[in-house]
């Protein structure tokens, strides 16, 4: 392990959860004490306008920052990231964070916190990694580990179905994003959710599912039936930059801790 | 707007491999392309009438053909060739005529008189359909035949006890509606001359089928007591009875005329029925049904041996035949050249019918040039001749059962109707769907797809049906077809269209859009811009089509040209957002330290 490792929230996860990315990258830090982090965007929403040129320099820029700090292998936990920066670097190497918990472990204190739930959670699996079978595995591995009960749905894995946020259909065709998002959320018997792309949690909230982020399985209280779930933040533009601002703070902090 | 080469190829490759609007096997497989999907559908749900309208868009003999098409549609349905279980097509074409089937219904409507006149040689189903299109496209029409009844071969040869006559009659009726006249009882080339009818005519339409029973040059063929299947059929057909004939009969061949022989010579008193064939049981040419009822029947098949000699008395009359072992009935090259060994055995029978080929009959003097079988040497595209009024349709050119007779009719009138309007035989007719075709669809079995047996149909006991011309198959009940429809897996490719949402705002299938988009070039950015770029679509596409990229490579192209910018207005926040996402204020680097 010679490899200098850092972290990268994203853009979504930081928005919705500082206190997520606090925790997650102080866990990180306790096995890779010399931990880098960076926080800007990966440059997806401008490559998925057909930005191409855009794109290119943005990436360049978040390469630069990547590469002015050292890091050598990036840790992610947004499956865009994974990709853009798998497609995208010549030299940084992506590590997703949930085929990286199973190698590290999970702390002591949250292994099997959750057997005694009484919730059983469906999974959405994120479109943009359909193929990534070892980071669906992980997810897994993590809920298992927790104590959690899983229900899998016809639309598992390679056969995930879109939340709805992607492609920046959104803003494009709002009518179109808000049926895709009611169609994911059928897809699903169970009320619970778990996800681990938080703009899919916020779409699966819409589409009226009780949606949880996987860190917040991991960090969070353990979840029982009847409780409701986190708000959904990521609708309100306002609470997103500030939470984005903090998240930026956090990163700096917990590297240089 | 200018669209890059790589977006065209992209589009062009997904408009002509896209399978969206392929047809189902049993609809490409039909000569007439009827709605099979559609109609079994229809059926399926109880409505019964929508079904015979759909049946009735293609076919003017739903009954008819249901009760005795030798169904391509079956043989290429995906339930046989997955698990060998047909839909009962044709089983279910018959019950939706039964039950809905109206005069009232029937399109009587012709075309704006064009004042020219084509004759027709020949009532049978390629003749008939010639001259129900011709109607319609204005033209008179006169139909000649030699018998004094109409339906051809499904008149004199298809027995009574597969297709009772009145559902001819009441079938054929739909052609005096249209004010097709008919001229029955008349032979051209006995009572009239070709030559005479060109003249008389603008056009003709030679549809005189195949009706020349024919019999190999084996010894002893001249006996009295040999007889062809034509000729058999035909009489039994018109009288219910065949004076001339013994009472242990033996039929030659193996096809589905043999078994009509063997099952008719029950029902005008045979004591003994034989079936003499080349091929082995496992590999008649007969339908697997025909073989079965004529087994039910007690006929007694004596497969895999060839005629050596008829045997006769010195009156010249059969007494039985001696027959050679078969050693192989095709050669490496699978031409028809039967080998045998010494092996030899007699039977004892007073009778024999070859069921061996029916040729064609020259209706034109030697005007029209023939080849093999006496069939007609024509265009196969156009069906036309060597003489440029006429054109030739049904078995006289090649076909061999009713629906190919009837699609070969409608082609021979589509020519006709163009000479006559003096336009191109060819040009901008794809002849592809004039007849059977095979489809591309490709696509993996419907998930949680099961074998279903087909169901059985009601026959009467073979033991009461043998003895008379009554209809041995009564047909579906209401619930028998509803079942049975209820099998179909409706074929289709579409599976892009389940898995995405966007694609069905804009189209039927893939091949709508990326057509409409090289068509016009140019397409609505709200349609590239509508794709989540999921891959779902590229996931279920059996050709693995990346549509997504497609629409992606579009979006790179709207940007180049509008500015480095997306031309949807609700892109301007996300693109303040990239801005945001870039910026100091939210972004940091930070070195880890030890
Ligand atoms: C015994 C038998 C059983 C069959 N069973 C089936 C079956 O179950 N299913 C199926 O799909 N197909 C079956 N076929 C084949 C089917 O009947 C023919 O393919 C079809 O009838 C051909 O249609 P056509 O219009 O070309 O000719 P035909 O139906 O043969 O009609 C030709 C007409 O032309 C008339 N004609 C002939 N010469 C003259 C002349 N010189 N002047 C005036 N009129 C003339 C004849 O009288 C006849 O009415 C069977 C055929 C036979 C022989």
């Amino acid at each position: 392990m010679t490899q200098n490792m850092g972290f990268m929230p994203g853009c979504s996860l930081p928005s919705y959860t500082p206190e997520g990315v606090k925790q997650t990258m102080e866990y990180l830090k306790q096995v890779y004490p010399d931990l880098g982090g960076v926080q800007k965007c990966c440059g997806k929403g401008t490559k998925a306008l057909g930005q191409e040129e855009k794109f290119k320099e943005r990436f360049a820029g978040l390469q630069k920052d990547i590469d002015d700090v050292g890091i050598e292998t990036m840790i992610v936990a947004c499956q865009n990231c994974y990709k853009t920066i798998k497609e995208t670097s010549d030299h940084t190497a992506v590590e997703s964070l949930w085929t990286l918990l199973p190698k590290i472990g999970l702390p002591e204190e949250v292994r099997g916190k959750a057997a005694d739930s009484d919730v059983v959670f469906a999974i959405h699996d994120s479109c943009s990694t359909r193929y990534e079978k070892e980071i669906q595995d992980g997810i897994r591995w993590i809920l298992s580990e927790l104590g959690y009960k899983v229900e899998e749905s016809e639309f598992s894995r390679e056969n995930a179905r879109c939340c709805g946020f992607g492609g920046m259909i959104v803003p494009a065709n709002p009518d179109l994003a808000m049926r895709v998002m009611n169609r994911r959320g059928n897809d699903f018997d169970s009320d619970y959710v778990v996800v681990y792309c938080a703009a899919c949690r916020s779409s699966l909230m819409k589409a009226g599912k009780k949606s949880f982020h996987i860190l917040d399985l991991l960090w969070g209280p353990v979840v029982y039936l009847d409780e409701s779930a986190p708000e959904d933040v990521l609708s309100s533009p306002a609470k997103s930059w500030i939470n984005r601002y903090k998240s930026k703070q956090i990163v700096k902090k917990v590297v240089k801790a | 707007m200018e669209f890059r080469e790589k977006v065209l190829e992209q589009a062009s490759t997904i408009t002509d491999g896209c399978m969206g609007h392929e047809e189902a096997f049993c609809v490409a497989a039909c000569p007439m392309h009827t709605d099979v999907k559609k109609y079994v559908a229809q059926i399926g749900k109880g409505d019964y009438e929508a079904a015979l309208k759909t049946i009735r868009e293609k076919l003017f003999l739903p009954n008819t053909l249901g009760r005795i098409c030798a169904h391509p549609c079956e043989v290429d349905c995906r339930r046989n060739t997955e698990f060998g279980q047909a839909i009962s097509v044709a089983g279910l074409k018959r019950f939706a005529a039964e039950k809905a089937d109206r005069k009232e219904l029937w399109d009587d409507a012709v075309g704006t008189p064009t004042g020219k006149k084509v004759a027709i040689i020949g009532a049978g189903p390629a003749g008939a359909q010639a001259a129900i299109d011709l109607r319609k496209a204005g033209h008179e029409v006169v139909i000649y035949d030699k018998l004094t009844v109409v339906g051809g071969m499904m008149r004199v040869g298809i027995p009574e006890y597969r297709l009772p006559r009145e559902v001819i009659d009441f079938e054929y009726s739909y052609l005096e509606d249209l004010g097709v006249n008919f001229q029955m009882g008349v032979e051209i080339g006995k009572d009239m001359t070709f030559e005479q009818l060109r003249e008389d005519y603008d056009s003709v339409i030679v549809a005189n089928g195949a009706h020349v029973g024919s019999i190999p040059p084996v010894p002893g063929k001249d006996a009295n007591g040999v007889f062809n299947a034509v000729d058999y059929l035909k009489e039994i057909s018109l009288t219910h009875k065949f004076p001339k004939v013994g009472k242990r009969i033996a039929v030659i061949g193996g096809g589905d005329v043999a078994m009509d022989c063997a099952r008719s010579s029950w029902r005008i008193g045979a004591d003994e029925v034989f079936l003499i064939s080349l091929e082995e049981l496992e590999s008649l040419p007969a339908s697997q049904a025909e073989i079965d009822e004529s087994q039910e029947e007690d006929v007694q098949f004596i497969n895999g041996w060839g005629t050596d000699e008829i045997l006769k008395d010195d009156g010249g009359k059969v007494t039985g035949m001696r027959l050679k072992k078969v050693i192989s009935v095709f050669d490496e090259n699978g031409r028809f050249a039967p080998t045998f060994s010494n092996e030899m055995k007699e039977i004892e029978v007073d009778s024999i019918v070859f069921a061996t080929g029916q040729q064609v009959q020259d209706v034109s003097n030697g005007l029209l040039e023939q080849k093999g079988g006496g069939r007609y040497v024509t265009d196969s595209e156009t069906l036309a001749t060597n003489l440029p009024d006429v054109f030739v349709a049904g078995d006289a050119s090649g076909g061999a059962i009713v629906v190919q007779a009837m699609a070969l009719g409608r082609k021979a009138a589509a020519s006709a109707d163009r000479f006559l309007k003096e336009i191109d035989l060819t040009e901008g007719r794809q002849f592809k769907f004039e007849y059977s075709f095979e489809t591309r669809l490709d696509v993996p079995l419907p998930k949680g797809t099961e074998n279903l047996p087909r169901t059985s149909g009601n026959h009467r006991p073979a033991k009461e049906r043998k003895w008379d011309f009554k209809p041995y198959d009564l047909g579906y009940t209401d619930e028998q077809a509803k079942k049975e429809a209820s099998r179909c897996i409706q074929c289709e490719c579409k599976l892009c269209m389940t898995e995405c949402i966007m694609l069905n705002d804009f189209g039927e299938c893939p091949q709508d859009i990326f057509s409409e988009f090289l068509e016009k070039g140019e397409i609505d950015p709200v349609i590239p811009y509508s794709c989540n770029m999921c891959g779902g679509c590229t996931h279920v596409c059996p050709n693995d089509y990346g549509i997504g990229e497609t629409f992606m490579g579009m979006r790179k192209d709207f940007i180049l040209h509008n500015d480095g910018k997306s031309p949807m207005e609700g892109h301007k926040a996300i693109e303040i957002h990239q801005k945001l996402g870039f910026s100091k204020v939210f972004c940091t680097k930070v070195k880890g330290v030890k």
